[in-house]
């Protein structure tokens, strides 16, 4: 059990590490990053500058170690356009994209259990199409052309909520809406599927047979056991999340993470771009470790 | 004692015909409308008329119906949508081919060899796993610009991560059957092993993951263009389209409207299709 714990926590490390050498070394790929950094028509004296300051023209190995070794000491580097240490700027702008992203997933995971329950309760039924439909539909419709499409309708129409704007319910409402959209579809069909593979089982048909009730049976007998696979899931979808909510955050002018990284990538400011990158790529480690260990605890079998 | 059963064996296979007619019959339409479109009687896609602006569905035009109305340039939406249909389809199809070339060789080898190959195979996986999609192919671009090749290889070369898996684990399975070990014992070499006798057993898997694989492409594809980073306009893709007429949403909520259905039309097509042809082919993806 130790055993495996140590295992997975130096995957995570390891991967981390790849990571963040994969970030680095993309700068490098077209050769010169004091070129590509400085603004278009700079002079050569003026990017030999840049170079020098930034230690571009150092060993490459020698970068990288510095680069590794101020991560460690906190410091992700500063931000070329704003001049600040990027991880103030991300810190900023961090509340914002955790409220989008734990409200969209607060409401696509009830509603995407209640809908798989209800089309495994009857499956093949009038509600179970009417909820696969819907289902279906969230996963078919891109994150962006929903949101467009509720900013026609609900702001240009019928002006009953905002079309961006941060800080009050309404302007939360339909960001977090088209952002858990695909979540809440593929929670519901998850759960569905391993839920009607639960119920099959035998220890379901002694509930039934003891006369219990179908609600009890699925959520006290049923519902326990199709969830493992859904959260074991849960852990991949939150990087697709996290790529929904750079669009999301554009489409309703939300001040988050996501408009920071479309704004740095734009600008061409590497340094907070790689900072963003990376953290994005924690944020997905750390969860999936969450998850791993949440597994090892709630699935006896697998823990030898 | 057989009427219920022979009735619980034909209804789910009667769905999953139906499901496959009606996905195979949208992206039919669709890539063929798309494809046929330089030969259709349409308005040209990148021809302005300043007469013709903001034109609603149906509208008469110079150079005929404008069946879906025109944009902030007179151009025909219809023929734009074709044209960026064509163009977003072939990025899509090409990236995907790409990243299951890369997974599957990959996938492949490490699956058979094993050992040390294998284990740093699973970490690269993890790696690519771990960077949100849609960031670092901003990145790349950002960083070698946005050409039509570029856009191609950066969504194919971040692709392969799910091939290589499912790729993975089914030579795995296939490395300790008989044939495999009776090949083995007969002395071919590596890549006969792996191209005769490997390979062609993992086709079917590969063809159901790419068709369940290429929706997501497709809204990675459009939501690049969407963010104005793709393919860059005039040249119209079904992402920048949507991304250009946002601007005139108010006034001509089709430039928007259409495009998107598009999109989920194709989603809608490739996953009816996928998954189809998973449970036909009862396929395991894990």
């Amino acid at each position: 059990m130790l055993n495996l714990i140590v295992n997975r926590l130096g995957q995570s490390l390891l991967v981390m590490f790849g990571v963040s050498a994969l970030i680095f070394f993309s700068l490098h790929i077209t050769g010169d990053p004091a070129a590509l950094m400085m603004p278009p028509g700079s002079s050569q004296q003026e990017i030999d500058r840049f170079r020098h300051s930034m230690g571009f023209d150092r060993p490459l190995l020698w970068q990288y170690g510095h680069y590794l070794s101020g991560i460690l000491h906190g410091d992700f580097g500063e931000s070329l356009r704003y001049s600040q240490p990027v991880l103030a700027l991300i810190a900023e702008r961090l509340p914002a994209t955790a409220l989008l992203a734990v409200s969209a997933l607060a409401w696509s995971s009830v509603l995407g259990l209640l809908l798989g329950i209800v089309s495994a309760l009857r499956p093949h039924g009038p509600l179970d199409l009417l909820c696969r439909l819907l289902a279906f539909s969230g996963q078919a419709i891109p994150v962006f052309w929903l949101g467009l499409l509720m900013i026609l309708l609900f702001s240009l129409r019928l002006q009953w909520l905002p079309s961006g704007g941060y800080g009050t319910f309404a302007a939360l409402i339909m960001p977090a809406i088209s952002l858990g959209a695909f979540y809440m579809s593929a929670v519901a069909r998850l759960a569905r599927a391993s839920l009607l593979e639960v119920l099959q089982t035998d220890y379901i048909r002694t509930a039934r047979a003891k006369g219990l009730s179908a609600w009890r049976i699925v959520v006290r007998h049923g519902l326990r056991n199709a969830l493992i696979p859904v959260i074991t899931v849960q852990g991949m979808y939150f990087a697709s999340l996290l790529g929904g909510a750079l669009v999301t955050e554009i489409i309703f002018s939300w001040p988050g993470i996501g408009r920071l990284a479309i704004q740095a990538i734009q600008n061409r400011d590497f340094p907070l771009v790689q900072a963003i990158v990376l953290l994005a790529a924690l944020v997905f480690v750390a969860i999936n470790l969450i998850i791993d260990l949440l597994y090892l605890a709630l699935n006896p079998r697998i823990r030898l | 004692m057989i009427e219920p059963r022979a009735a619980l064996r034909r209804r789910p296979g009667r769905r999953i015909y139906g499901d496959a007619l009606i996905g195979t019959l949208l992206l039919v339409v669709i890539i063929a409308a798309a494809l046929l479109s330089p030969w259709l009687p349409l308005p040209d896609a990148l021809t302005n008329n300043l007469q013709e602006v903001f034109l609603p569905p149906g509208s008469p035009g110079a150079q005929g119906t404008h069946w879906l109305g025109t944009d902030q340039l007179g151009r025909d939406l219809l023929s734009r949508i074709l044209a960026g249909t064509r163009l977003s389809l072939m990025v899509v199809v090409l990236s995907a081919l790409i990243g299951a070339a890369i997974g599957t060789a990959l996938g492949t080898i490490a699956g058979y060899l094993g050992g040390w190959v294998d284990a740093l195979l699973m970490r690269l996986i993890d790696i690519q796993l771990a960077i949100p999609f849609i960031l670092l192919i901003l990145l790349v671009i950002a960083l070698m610009g946005a050409s039509l090749t570029n856009i191609i290889v950066i969504m194919g070369c971040t692709s392969w991560a799910i091939y290589a898996r499912v790729a993975r684990a089914k030579t795995l399975e296939i490395r300790e059957l008989e044939y495999i070990q009776a090949v083995r014992a007969m002395g071919f070499s590596l890549p006969r092993v792996l191209f005769r006798h490997i390979l062609p057993n993992l086709f079917t898997p590969l063809v159901v993951l790419l068709t369940l694989d290429v929706p997501r492409l497709i809204v990675l594809e459009a939501s690049v263009g969407f963010l104005g980073m793709g393919i860059q306009p005039p040249t119209p893709t079904l992402g920048n389209l949507i991304g250009e007429g946002r601007s005139y949403m108010l006034l001509s909520q089709w430039l928007v409207l259409y495009p998107g259905l598009v999109i989920a039309a194709l989603v809608v097509g490739c996953n009816l299709l996928g998954d189809a042809l998973l449970r036909r082919t009862h396929t395991r993806l894990e």
